[in-house]
């Protein structure tokens, strides 16, 4: 198996499943040495073909995997030949930080402009100007909204927010929302 | 990974160098060699290694007037757990869009904010 250490990691195992979803994962979770065939993972891992091949395409949209086609002069069938590119994913991961650091800052300066009303039967958070439409009654169940602080959220946002800016080496995010 | 089969057979002050730069985060090679305490050859010769060997990255700059390179860790060194909101991980992931108000952002957040 290749990128062992890589595999290590808890969040790129996660990444990979996320990617995936469980009937991928077997195929995700144990990249061979060099290139493989469809068939071949299928046999050694005991999966469906159908089940190998749909991991393998999602890997290969997220650059994850690429393949070569061989024909058999014979026959004409076509080969695919797989190999996984694993070696892309800490960049990939990198982005992703980018990406979430972009949504955190978005979100927190929503989070501290408005004032928010929950309602504490349904579990439903309004906007002020909601909960006035709605005479600070909830529409679903009639009970009274009532003010809801949101600092432990905002706190929380700034401080990964702070983590992300250190690790990343920027100042503010560099991605579009 | 190879990086760490590379890393085993580094020299003391090639460690030493890739050290810094992991701490730092970034720093000119100007300044490299100056907080390695070694001459800026001998710091030219660390980058060199580092760098063929894929451990760090090297861009080109202007610092201080002067031409240099910005010397800065590569992804792999990065801390990805910040992906991770409690045991969810970020909902943008195998997404085209950026949704800062999604329900699955909002899940994420409340997680932030609650489970950790």
């Amino acid at each position: 198996m290749a990128f062992e250490e890589l595999l290590e990691d808890p969040v790129i195992q996660k990444y990979l499943h996320e990617l995936v979803g469980p009937k991928g994962m077997p195929v995700a979770a144990a990249p061979p040495d060099g290139e493989v065939t469809d068939e071949e993972l299928a046999e050694e891992l005991g999966l469906e073909l159908n089940d190998v091949r749909r991991a393998l395409f999602i890997l290969y949209e997220n650059d994850l995997a690429s393949y070569r086609r061989l024909r058999d002069e014979d026959s004409g069938w076509l080969t695919y030949l797989w190999t996984f590119e694993y070696d892309k994913i800490p960049e990939q991961l990198e982005e992703e930080m980018h990406r979430l650091l972009a949504a955190l800052e978005e979100r927190r300066q929503y989070e501290r402009n408005h004032e928010f009303y929950l309602c504490e039967t349904d579990g439903i958070r309004f906007e002020f100007a909601e909960a006035m439409d709605f005479g600070f009654e909830c529409p679903q169940c009639g009970s009274e909204l009532q003010s809801l602080e949101n600092t432990r959220l905002v706190e929380s946002m700034e401080g990964r927010i702070d983590a992300l800016r250190d690790e990343l080496n920027v100042e503010s995010a560099e991605v579009e929302v | 990974m190879s990086a760490t089969a590379s890393e085993e057979e580094l020299s003391e002050d090639e460690l030493a160098g890739l050290e810094l730069i992991r701490e730092t985060g970034g720093i000119h090679q100007s300044n490299f060699w100056k907080e390695l305490d070694v001459s800026s050859r001998k710091g030219s010769r660390i980058v060199d290694s580092l760098s063929e060997k894929g451990l760090i990255n090297r861009d080109e700059t202007i610092y201080e007037g002067h031409n240099t390179y910005y010397l800065t860790p590569t992804a792999q060194d990065l801390d990805f757990s910040l992906l991770m909101a409690g045991d969810m991980l970020s909902p943008f992931v195998g997404d085209e869009e950026i949704d800062a108000h999604s329900d699955a952002f909002s899940q994420w957040v409340m997680n932030l904010a609650y489970e950790e």
